[in-house]
């Protein structure tokens, strides 16, 4: 059982956890201790370590352009966007449910909208409170300021005049001859208007002081804002789940049509004539509509969530794209030296190109293929985001691969002339087998590097997706942008880690000797 | 006619401003169901002497023949046992010998082909490891295993490079046992190439030395007529035997010094031969 | 159809709305309305009136009869498509849009509209034209661009302006104190308005002299705001640059060199000191205050007062594909813009602050609610000390806001030939032609028609019976006049910028 579990481990890249395994079974306690710590202990303190000093450090550097963020505030966010997905799961829901449970929900919100009102009414009155305390806050402190200033910039423009007055009538008794004097006379406007520099360098200052002032952050207002919007959101989700609930909703509509299909009817069959045309014109008509209700689904913005979903399609996609492309060229490669000259100069010039470059080019060449986006089975955007994927992807398998295939043991592939194997035999059962490690070695960076570009890919292309969140989040410009970021980060981080992880468990099943895969 | 023979063969390696001669002029021949031991020192071409025997390499000039036709490929009639295995590691035992079996006797039916695969396995004593990899196995396990491939092929031929060099002396003395029952089962034609002088005094029916590379040729053959089956314990008892065996040591300490003299201070260019790696022995 | 039977039907669906509406605010409307003096009697016009609408119908859709919908009564189109994807960029102005969907007036009209962020102008259009969006919020001079051919080449159509106004520039504190030097009148917490560029006049010389160039950004080179900024710098005689075949960015004898700079980039970027000034929309200048980087100068409000600033964009073979869902959009849109515009006596706009909050959802604009409520709701910083009233920063419906007016087509027009984006002179005639293939005011006004007859706006919140062509105004910052239907005559009044024989 220890073995098996343990052997299982090994094959899941979990070697981590080894020890632990190890110690419940008793095997050399002190040992098993000693691992622990080394291989979780550590990583885990390390990782402590970090986040301590980000929490410490964060606060602490403020730029123009917003404050970095904390951990809590970056958890906070985190909770934000998945409160945003939630709901609007829970207003699609609204569209669609009907009958009994379509009541309850509207009895349940409406209940939920009348506990808000008093909150609602009482945030307001606090904000209210809070903005006439800050208000009056910074008048008292900037009214003094203001007083100062104005009060220099009286004395200064005074000075100022009293001094241009001096030099004006000091300029009518400079003699024409008297060079010293005339020599004289411009250094004192020059002292004039060095002065003059100081002063507006003063009155700045004071300016300076005034912001500072008006930049100071009032707590207080700052919280009765973030009590307000956290309760006129709810307000406003929850009649907006009213509407999904009542009038909006799908079967609700469905009936309206019904009934109103029925009234045509009616008056069908009682009509006569010219109005007999219109009427069954107007009973297809209400038919039509009918049909299209019944069949409509609730248009649900994308959801990071959701999002998420599509990236990893998305990559997916662009993986096995690129492996199809550079295992193949890559044997080719490793198979043929005159094939490897003939794809070096290629391979050389596309390896170092940036997927920024190559998205437009992609782009382009999918959208000649594509008419009607509608109607094609994949989305442009997102086909445009996987190719691009793949030729940024490509090299790593294409490059391992090719290396594999021509540094494969001579003594297997006399083994295959030996027992004279053919072409496809030898390439399936001597030259691909053996080079799998190498292959898969390659497909795990690739995967790296794909997952690494289609950020970048789906931020250009607007393709659905966590670059197209990123760019998103980015352009709302909002206070909650930069830890939207950070979720950004570790959400990115986490999936690329398992990705990785997923690629070592396959390159441990496909290589046959020992040799360490990973660390 | 012999069954095998090699005339005037010669062959070098490099290119020709520094090219080093391996085997000059060298002329075999051995009988069918013969068991002829090529006995030479490390570097004196033995391998290539094996490879140019299998087809694996061509002769730059001389003729190398099985039963008068001229060999140019490789081919399963002729069983390579390599020095270094040449197991495909990504399979398993049985694999290994299937990929063999199924090449040679493709109209073989499945159920037919497992228990002749099965035979073989039992044959080399790895009943039970069938489904191990080669890397799982201990050296002397995969010598068999190797054994076992080449046997299986059913060639007219097989070609053994120093098929037990890597292992322990007390492996190897099991191996040598096992090889000689199975040959003398059915007594195909064996060359089997070494550096041990025992171990060519108690198998084979003739040794033959090589001399010493560069331009190693093979020297005057010594019969070996003792009766079988040999049994090692009395063997060394056996006065025809130590004598034998002192001659071709002799015979062979002798040839060695008169090609260091030859050679002088000249640079030995090894032979293109992969040294075993330790992941393989251990 | 004759323009005498729609002043008819003009007029006959005014008796209505005399007759019987509650909600109808009567807008202050600058065109005089003497065209809708009623001289037949009530019963005839009733007649002429219906048979209008029917006619209308039957023209934009020619295979199935729209029945006459008597009054208060819901009028059912028969779309051709029932969910639509529209792109927008996050700025404010994509409100209608947002609106029109949170509010439910598409599912009022059967359609589910999917509304998605878009990265950037450039990609939006790409987006409409290659089909995988239905519709977008562009700039006013994007469908004009495209359908000339200056860019991407398609033929966009839009019978809907999103909003007036609501764009500003701001320069860095730097800038802003030199202009200050040179002009002591602006060194007060509350400067007069408008400020012109002359203040800037210096600032460019000093540039000069040191061998650079003042450089400013711009969204989007047929964007309002390239035409506004360039509009501002060359009232005051500084010469923004010329486009020209060979010079694609526009900076041909440039004085101050423009360069696009996408929106959510200008704060930061002028921070960097990359540029030393820009022209955006909101809450891009708003985030400059807050952030303390630069200070907004002036708005787009002062150097043209209501102009035109985006539109909803359709490509025309969507249009001809789908006229009776593009009518069903535009209905949805007329609504959401009257709800926006939607003021109590004293003028307060009463929904803007839901207008906000629904904006400041994160897959909207996203900003923080309190940075949107700002311009939205009638306030525009230009210092911190300096917070003013701009009732008219964002319009939405008043003043015929949403009417595909050609005459804004036009002016876009003189703009790009002014400044050599149109690298040839053409005749008055083209312009008039080009504006009419690119604005569909019917479309607009059978939606309106058919919203007048349910009972959700008013036949005063309709310029019936004009000819598209807004009276001649000089509400501009040098109070030139502009009259659309000369095109040639305002091209040529300006003294930098191409001119054009008569």
């Amino acid at each position: 059982m220890k073995y098996k579990i343990l052997k299982a481990l090994d094959i899941a890249g979990l070697a981590v956890l080894d020890p632990i395994v190890r110690l419940i079974y008793r095997e050399e306690p002190s040992e098993q201790v000693r691992k622990i710590i080394l291989f979780i202990g550590i990583p885990a303190f390390t990782f402590l370590c970090f986040m301590v000093l980000w929490a410490y450090i964060a606060p602490r550097h403020t730029t123009k352009s917003g404050e970095v963020p904390t951990p809590a505030v970056v958890w906070d966010s985190a909770k934000s966007v998945w409160v945003f997905h939630e709901r609007e799961n829970i207003k699609e829901d609204d569209f669609r449910v009907s009958g009994e449970e379509r009541q309850k929900r509207i009895a349940m919100v409406s209940a939920e909208l009348e506990k808000l009102k008093p909150q609602l009414a009482k945030v307001d009155a606090l904000l209210t409170k809070a903005q006439e305390q800050a208000k009056a806050e910074t008048d008292k402190a900037v009214a003094p300021i203001m007083a100062v200033f104005e009060e220099t910039k009286a004395k200064y423009s005074a000075d100022s005049t009293a001094r241009k007055k001096a030099l004006t009538d000091l300029a009518g008794t400079i003699k024409a001859d008297d060079k010293s004097a005339r020599s004289e006379y411009l250094k004192k406007v020059e002292a004039h208007l060095a002065q003059t520099d100081v002063e507006k360098g003063n009155l700045q200052q004071i300016k300076a002081q005034m912001d500072a002032v008006m930049n100071r952050k009032h707590q207080g207002l700052i919280e009765a804002r973030l009590a307000k919007n956290r309760v006129a959101e709810k307000v406003q989700f929850y009649s907006k789940r009213l509407e999904n609930l009542g009038d909006n909703n799908q079967q609700q509509k469905v009936l309206a049509a019904k009934e109103s299909l029925d009234k045509e009817k009616e008056k069908f069959s009682q009509a006569s004539g010219r109005a007999l045309y219109f009427s069954a014109l107007k009973i297809q008509r209400a038919e039509d509509r009918l049909g299209r209700i019944e069949t409509s689904t609730y248009a649900k913005p994308w959801t990071f969530p959701a999002q998420i979903v599509r990236s990893l399609g998305c990559v997916f996609l662009g993986f096995v794209i690129a492996t199809v492309i550079a295992v193949p060229i890559g044997i080719l490669c490793g198979l043929s030296p005159v094939f490897m000259a003939a794809m070096t100069p290629l391979i050389s010039l596309f390896k170092p190109v940036s997927p920024i470059v190559w998205l437009p080019i992609v782009f382009i060449i999918v959208g000649g293929f594509i008419d009607d986006p509608e109607q094609a089975p994949v989305h442009p955007a997102f086909l445009s985001s996987a190719i691009t994927v793949a030729l940024c992807s490509l090299w790593p398998t294409l490059v391992n691969t090719a290396f594999g295939v021509a540094a494969i043991d001579k003594d297997h592939l006399n083994v295959a002339r030996v027992l004279r194997l053919g072409f496809w035999s030898r390439l399936f059962k001597i030259v691909i087998p053996s080079a799998l490690p190498l292959i898969f070695a390659g497909l795990r960076i690739s995967l790296g590097v794909g997952w690494m570009v289609l950020i970048a890919a789906e931020l250009l292309s607007s393709s659905e997706g966590i670059g197209k969140f990123v760019w998103d989040m980015f352009n709302n410009g909002s206070s909650q942008t930069f830890a939207q970021m950070f979720v950004v980060v570790f959400v990115v981080g986490i999936i690329g880690l398992m990705l990785d992880r997923t690629m070592i468990v396959f390159q441990r099943l496909v290589s046959f000797d020992d040799a360490p895969t990973a660390i | 006619m012999s069954f095998l023979e090699m005339n005037n063969v010669s062959i070098g390696y490099g290119p020709s401003n520094a090219r080093t001669e391996v085997l000059e002029n060298v002329n075999l021949s051995v009988e069918e169901n013969e068991f002829v031991a090529i006995i030479g020192f490390s570097g004196s071409g033995k391998s290539t002497l094996i490879s140019l025997l299998a087809g694996l390499e061509s002769p730059d000039s001389g003729i190398v023949r099985m039963k008068g036709k001229t060999i140019g490929e490789p081919g399963p009639d002729r069983g390579v046992m390599f020095q270094n295995y040449s197991l495909l590691p990504w399979l398993s035992v049985f694999q290994n010998i299937e990929l063999a079996v199924k090449q040679v006797f493709p109209d073989m039916k499945k159920g037919e082909r497992k228990d002749y695969i099965q035979n073989y396995i039992d044959m080399v004593s790895l009943t039970s490891a069938e489904w191990k990899k080669p890397h799982e196995l201990s050296g002397g396990m995969r010598q068999r295993l190797s054994l076992a491939r080449t046997l299986a092929m059913k060639p007219e031929v097989l070609l053994l490079d120093e098929p037990l060099s890597a292992l322990d002396a007390l492996t190897r003395s099991v191996l040598q046992d096992e090889i000689i029952r199975i040959w003398e089962e059915d007594r195909r034609t064996v060359v089997m190439i070494t550096n041990d002088v025992d171990e060519a005094t108690i198998m084979a029916d003739r040794i033959i030395p090589l001399t010493p590379g560069p331009k190693a040729t093979l020297a005057q053959d010594f019969k070996v007529e003792l009766p079988r089956p040999r049994d090692r314990t009395t063997l060394n008892f056996n006065p025809d035997f130590k004598a034998l065996r002192n001659r071709v040591t002799k015979f062979m300490i002798s040839v060695n010094e008169e090609a260091k003299l030859l050679r002088t201070s000249r640079n030995l260019k090894c032979p293109d031969i992969e040294p075993i790696s330790l992941a393989q022995v251990g | 159809m004759s323009q005498t039977s729609q002043h008819l039907a003009a007029d006959s669906t005014t008796k209505q709305t005399e007759n019987g509406e509650p909600n109808v605010t009567n807008q202050l409307t600058r065109r005089p309305r003497k065209t809708l003096t009623a001289r037949i009697d009530p019963a005839t016009r009733l007649i002429a009136a219906l048979s209008l609408v029917a006619a209308l119908l039957v023209a934009i859709s020619p295979s199935k009869v729209l029945a006459d919908a008597p009054s208060g009564e819901k009028v059912y189109l028969d779309i051709e498509k029932d969910s639509l994807k529209f792109g927008f960029i996050k700025l404010t102005d994509c409100a209608p849009i947002v609106i029109a969907k949170e509010k439910g007036f598409f599912e009022d009209e059967g359609l589910q509209v999917e509304v998605i962020a878009q990265p950037n102008w450039k990609t939006l259009l790409d987006n409409v034209i290659n089909g995988n969006l239905d519709g977008a919020h562009m700039l006013s001079g994007q469908p004009i661009a495209a359908t000339i051919g200056f860019g991407t080449k398609a033929h966009i159509v839009t019978a809907y302006t999103l909003d007036l106004n609501g764009n500003g520039i701001t320069v860095s504190n730097n800038v802003w104190e030199q202009m200050q030097e040179n002009d002591p009148a602006l060194n007060t917490p509350t400067p007069k308005h408008p400020i012109s560029a002359k203040g800037l006049i210096p600032v460019v010389r000093q540039y000069m002299d040191e061998g650079k160039k003042l450089q400013m950004g711009m969204v989007f080179p047929v964007s309002t705001h390239n035409y506004e900024l360039r509009y501002w710098l060359a009232a005051s005689g500084i010469h923004p640059g010329m486009y020209s075949s060979t010079d694609k960015g526009g900076r041909t004898d440039a004085q101050v060199e423009l360069s696009v700079t996408p929106p959510p980039m200008m704060p930061s970027t002028l921070e960097a000191g990359n540029i030393q000034g820009y022209c955006v929309g909101e809450p891009w200048n708003q985030q400059a205050v807050t952030k303390g980087i630069g200070v907004p100068v002036t708005t787009n409000y002062d150097i043209w007062k209501n102009n035109p600033e985006k539109v909803l964009g359709v490509t025309k073979k969507w249009a001809d594909e789908n006229p009776q869902t593009h009518l069903a959009v535009v209905k949805a849109l007329i609504r959401a813009g009257k709800w926006l515009d939607a003021a109590d006596k004293d003028g307060k706009l009463v929904n803007r602050e839901e207008a906000c909050r629904l904006l400041s959802l994160p897959n909207y604009v996203g900003a923080d609610y309190d940075v949107i409520k700002n311009s939205m709701t009638g306030f525009f910083f230009f210092q911190k000390t300096d917070k003013r009233e701009m009732p008219d920063f964002n319009v939405f419906f008043k003043y015929h806001a949403s009417y595909p007016w050609y005459s804004d087509g036009v002016w876009f027009l003189t703009q790009m030939r002014r400044w050599g984006q149109i690298t040839e002179s053409k005749p008055a005639s083209w312009y008039h032609e080009t504006a009419k293939s690119i604005y569909l005011p019917a479309v607009y006004e059978a939606a309106a028609k058919m919203l007048i007859t349910e009972g959700y706006i008013s036949q005063s919140d309709v310029p019936f019976g004009t000819d598209g062509y807004k009276p001649a105004t000089s509400d501009f910052i040098d109070g030139n006049k502009y009259d659309g239907k000369d095109p040639i005559g305002y091209i040529n009044s300006f003294k930098i910028g191409n001119k054009d024989p008569k």
